[in-house]
């Protein structure tokens, strides 16, 4: 199939690319004439209820469908040769496509109820493509990202319920409106707690990580930059609406100590995937905490030009596993820069921009991030989260060139790494002119008016302090000798709870799942063959033959005895009668 | 309305001649096609013939049972193949959509009553003669007797209703208003029981588990919505009294739904598994009707129908493993999707539908259903966000452990699906997934 010229992946390739061009035309066109189309198509209106299905356009949703375009484009065209020796290509294909289509549902639709196609269709493909692989690993990563996502599902079910008085379920009519309202509070917290499904915030966040089981270009398109990024997205939208409540801060709590947490266990990884899937984590609590600061806009621009170097990592880093025999622990890697060194540096230049160094992508957003965050009048807590997070960033990221690049050769002693894939290169390509050039062309083009940060001079160089401290570490943590190994021993305790995210998989698989099935167990074992089965069928049919064996004794008696009997009978009524009872 | 019955009437000797299978499954599309073009341009009762009528209600409801027999016939090839009592069978589905016919469509409480029963002998034949196991005997008791124990209190019922209102016209049972005690029990028992509620469902696993797929499917499909049509009928001369008990039903069917969703994982039967998840599905409906608003009787509509066709279909994706496999177990049905990989598509169709993923009626029923829960309490909320995410997590474990994984290595011969499979699943989910298009024939009824 994929030896074909036009095969599926070219075909699908060409088609994104041109829809991601034609949406950039009509977001510059929506961007200058400040425009904003919104289509309703009436499903049903009764009772003063109207059941809509919604589109919105507008410069964000253009923009962003731009980006989830570009990239599933260059991934379904990347997938062409990482993917080459797959039976099911076409299958993989459409999965990649359908998810696709539903981000788009999900990113155009304003409603409540229309945003169910794309929210739940995101959910299920994403499982499909989770589970891809047959193996015992990505099913329960696939039960698990399903699962969590399916709290969202069923809280944004609620959200439509709560919805229901104001006669419409087009929220974006109602978040300033309706700020008041206490079924309002409903809504909010559990949109909150939505998005933070989606967005695998702290409570929900083991299922990023496990879902690295998927195939890699899943990873880079899903799991990295359309996916995850939803949550965040409807948060976007809803952000009228919960500025100044208690709900969002506690997402800003949430989402700061997710940042944290996920930047601390990716130094701890030895995975590949989970180390970028961590740092993935680690900039969506970034940017759903920038939203709780009440800076949307920011959050957004964050997502986009995080979108753009997260995919490219991805890739890199599936070129790299390809390499390797499939093999993703990064002990086992090494000096690669020496072989491949087209892919090396993509790989670096998306670590930087992912790091913040001046002038790339995540230079742009990240660093008017955490000015913004300098600027802010939020605690001490709140800062050093931040941060903290920003040095654990570059602390990871070292770690991870030093791993990959630095050092020797550990697999095997006879290898044949080549970096000729021009397929996954060209592709990469794309997003490595994105990933330099997203963060200055979006800053340019979404900011009407640059924000006005004053800062004292060592406020303003924070960042590249906890940068180059980062930085040092990771790279001394990288050349650490056994000795020092054996000092982990020391902190055993710890290392277990800072690497295993903070025991979160742990909790939110075994930690459910033992008590309810045991419960189901118990439930199926005294009530359905239990106490309802001799209440009724079995326990009717028990006495039933116990009654019967009781005539037959009694039908087995002499014929006197009914005589008897009868006479005895005669004689009570006789009596009731005479004494008139 | 009595073109048709008479239709299906003459469709009878058909069934005897010789090579009519196939036939009569035509013949039978024909009248789903002349039915589906009936003018239902009121909302009221109409088409009148003698005692025969339908309204909006009753119509999706009888399109529904033409449509779920029709597919019946379809998915019992296997019969066809083995010339298996193959003129009674036809018979008997005949015989069964008769009575079902009816008893959506007359006017007469009586009847209603009378056909309402009658459809169970032709499913306990179902069941006792083409089903698999010798113990399909007793779950052709417990089908019956669950279904008879509360059913004779409702013939009392009927017949007290009779002295009150010295009529047996359904619709003038809106100008009655009978708050009695007893007769509110023995007016809906047999409903409860029919459709189930918790803690007497315990006949319908059985049942399926017992039943050959024909028999699933039209226990699934129709005979548990019967009871929801009762219901949906009857609450109208029972408002008040139902208003200050419908507490019970409600407690009792959102609590043992949730359970319900729990057990489902428990389940190591593909048909338990699915008749469990009806079960779960039918308490949703079962409290949409009690809270007695017009967003919960929708709801509750809507449900039966997109459940009707759901768990139809998912009974035919069982009967189309176990018949290559011979075997229900999920320890032996694994890894299908090495062999039937455009199955896999149609399962996890089924499956996304049946955990109401959008654009399904099951999602349209479940968001009125939640909806009018909502505003009876706002506490109902955590079960059903309890049987909402459940649902899912049956749905996607059922799917996973069929399809998913290694398959049983004692497998030695196979065969993919053919297409008549295929057709039977595309008729099964495309109604499903497209009626939402045109919702307002479900919404607005009265």
């Amino acid at each position: 199939m994929n030896n074909m010229k036009y095969s599926i992946c070219f075909i699908s390739f060409i088609f994104l690319f041109m829809m991601s061009m034609l949406n950039f035309i009509f977001m510059i066109y929506f961007i200058m004439n400040k425009l904003v189309i919104l289509l309703e198509w009436e499903i049903i209106s009764f009772n003063s209820i109207s059941i809509v299905m919604s589109i919105l356009l507008d410069w964000m949703s253009l923009l962003f469908m731009m980006f989830v375009f570009l990239i599933s484009s260059v991934v379904i065209y990347y997938s062409k040769s990482y993917m080459s020796s797959e039976l099911n290509l076409m299958r993989f294909i459409i999965l990649v496509l359908l998810f696709v289509f539903s981000m788009m549902l999900l990113i155009i639709s304003p409603n409540i109820i229309s945003i169910l196609l794309g929210w739940d269709g995101l959910g299920l493909v994403s499982y499909c493509l989770v589970i891809y692989y047959q193996n015992l690993k990505s099913y329960n990563a696939g039960m698990l990202t399903a699962l969590s996502n399916r709290i969202g599902d069923v809280l944004i079910l609620m959200v439509i319920s709560w919805m229901l008085n104001y006669g419409s379920w087009n929220y974006i009519f109602y978040l300033e409106f309706m700020n008041n309202d206490w079924q309002m509070k409903f809504v909010s917290s559990m949109i909150i707690m939505a998005a933070m499904t989606k967005s695998a915030q702290i409570p929900f966040s083991s299922w990023l990580p496990a879902a690295m089981a998927a195939p890699t270009p899943v990873s880079a398109l899903v799991h990295s930059s359309t996916l995850v990024t939803a949550g965040v997205y409807l948060l976007i939208r809803f952000n009228m609406l919960l500025l100044d409540t208690f709900f969002l801060k506690m997402l800003l709590l949430l989402s700061g100590l997710t940042m944290f947490m996920a930047g601390i266990s990716a130094n701890y990884e030895f995975d590949l995937k989970k180390i970028i899937a961590l740092s993935t984590l680690s900039q969506l609590g970034l940017m759903m905490s920038i939203l709780s600061m009440g800076m949307p806009d920011l959050a957004f621009f964050h997502l986009l030009t995080h979108a753009m170097f997260k995919a490219l990592l991805f890739m890199c880093a599936g070129v790299i596993i390809h390499l390797m025999n499939d093999m993703q622990d990064i002990r086992f890697m090494g000096g690669i820069s020496m072989y491949i060194p087209l892919t090396t540096l993509c790989m670096n230049i998306s670590n930087m921009a992912l790091c913040g160094i001046p002038f790339l992508a995540g230079f742009y957003s990240k660093d008017l991030v955490l000015e913004m965050v300098n600027f802010s009048t939020f605690n001490l807590s709140i800062f050093f989260l931040f941060y903290l997070s920003t040095g654990l960033t570059m602390f990871y990221s070292f770690r991870l060139v030093m791993y990959l690049m630095i050092n020797d050769y550990n697999l095997m002693s006879i290898y044949n790494l080549y970096d000729e894939d021009y397929v996954m290169l060209k592709s990469m390509f794309i997003l490595l002119f994105m990933s330099v050039i997203s963060g200055s062309f979006l800053n340019w083009m979404i900011f009407p008016y640059p924000y006005m940060i004053y800062l004292p001079f060592n406020m303003k160089m924070m960042v590249i302090y906890v940068s180059l401290i980062g930085g040092m570490f990771g790279y001394l943590v990288s050349n650490m000798n056994i000795y020092s190994v054996n000092k982990f021993i020391m902190t055993y305790n710890l290392s277990n709870f800072l690497g295993m995210m903070w025991f979160m998989p742990n909790l939110s698989t075994y930690g459910l799942n033992y008590y309810f099935l045991k419960f189901s167990q118990n439930l199926v074992k005294n009530i359905d063959l239990g106490w309802s089965e001799i209440y009724s069928g079995f326990g009717m049919m028990s006495i039933m033959k116990k009654n019967s064996v009781l005539y037959n004794i009694y039908q087995m008696n002499n014929f006197k005895i009914y005589l008897f009997s009868f006479v005895i009978w005669m004689v009570i009524i006789l009596f009731m009668m005479l004494f008139n009872i | 309305m009595m073109k048709f019955l008479f239709m299906l009437i003459f469709m009878i000797p058909m069934c005897f001649m010789k090579n009519m299978f196939w036939m009569v499954q035509m013949m039978l599309f024909l009248l789903m096609f002349l039915f589906m073009n009936l003018g239902m341009s009121l909302n009221l009762f109409c088409n009148f013939s003698y005692m025969l009528s339908c309204d909006i209600m009753s119509y999706g409801l009888i399109m529904l049972s033409i449509w779920i027999s029709v597919l019946m016939i379809m998915a019992s090839e296997n019969l066809y193949k083995m010339n298996f009592f193959l003129n009674f069978f036809l018979f008997n589905i005949i015989f069964l959509l008769i009575m079902l016919y009816l008893t959506f469509s007359t006017m007469n409480m009586f009847l209603f009553y009378l056909f309402f029963e009658g459809s169970l002998i032709p499913t306990l034949m179902l069941i006792i003669g083409w089903g698999y196991q010798p113990e399909r005997i007793q779950a052709g008791m417990y089908l019956l007797f669950y279904t008879l124990f509360v059913s004779l209190p409702l013939l009392m019922g009927i017949f007290y209703l009779y002295n009150e209102m010295q009529s047996m016209m359904i619709y003038f049972l809106k100008f009655m208003n009978l708050n009695i005690y007893m007769l509110y029990f023995s007016m809906i028992m047999a409903f409860l029981v029919k459709m189930p509620m918790y803690f007497v469902h315990l006949w319908l696993p059985k049942a399926h588990v017992e039943a050959p797929v024909s028999g699933s499917m039209i226990l699934a499909g129709i005979m548990l919505k019967l009871g929801g049509y009762g219901l949906l009928r009857l609450m109208i001369f029972l408002q008040e009294i139902n208003l200050k008990l419908n507490y019970i039903w409600i407690v009792i069917s959102l609590i043992g739904g949730f359970y319900i969703s729990l057990k489902c994982f428990s389940q190591i039967d593909i048909k338990s598994l699915i008749a469990y998840s009806s079960v779960a599905h039918m308490s949703i409906v079962i409290s949409g009707i009690m809270v007695m608003n017009y967003w919960g009787f929708i709801g509750s509509y809507i449900l039966m129908i997109g459940h009707g066709l759901c768990s139809s279909g998912m009974f035919c994706l069982a009967n189309i493993s176990y018949e290559r496999l011979h075997s229900r177990s999920l320890y032996i049905n694994k890894g299908m999707m090495n062999f039937m990989p455009s199955m896999s598509l149609w399962w996890f169709l089924l499956m996304s539908s049946n955990m109401a993923a959008p654009p399904s009626l099951n999602l349209m029923g479940e968001i009125s259903l939640i909806n009018s829960l909502m505003s009876w309490s706002w506490v109902s909320m955590f079960m059903l966000m309890m049987i909402s995410f459940f649902s899912a997590g049956y749905s996607l474990y059922l799917y996973s452990f069929v399809q998913h994984g290694k398959y049983y290595s004692g497998v030695y011969s196979y065969y993919t699906g053919v297409s008549r499979e295929y057709l039977m699943l595309i008729l099964h989910w495309l109604p499903l997934n497209i009626l939402i298009m045109k919702i307002d024939y479900s919404m607005i009824w009265f």
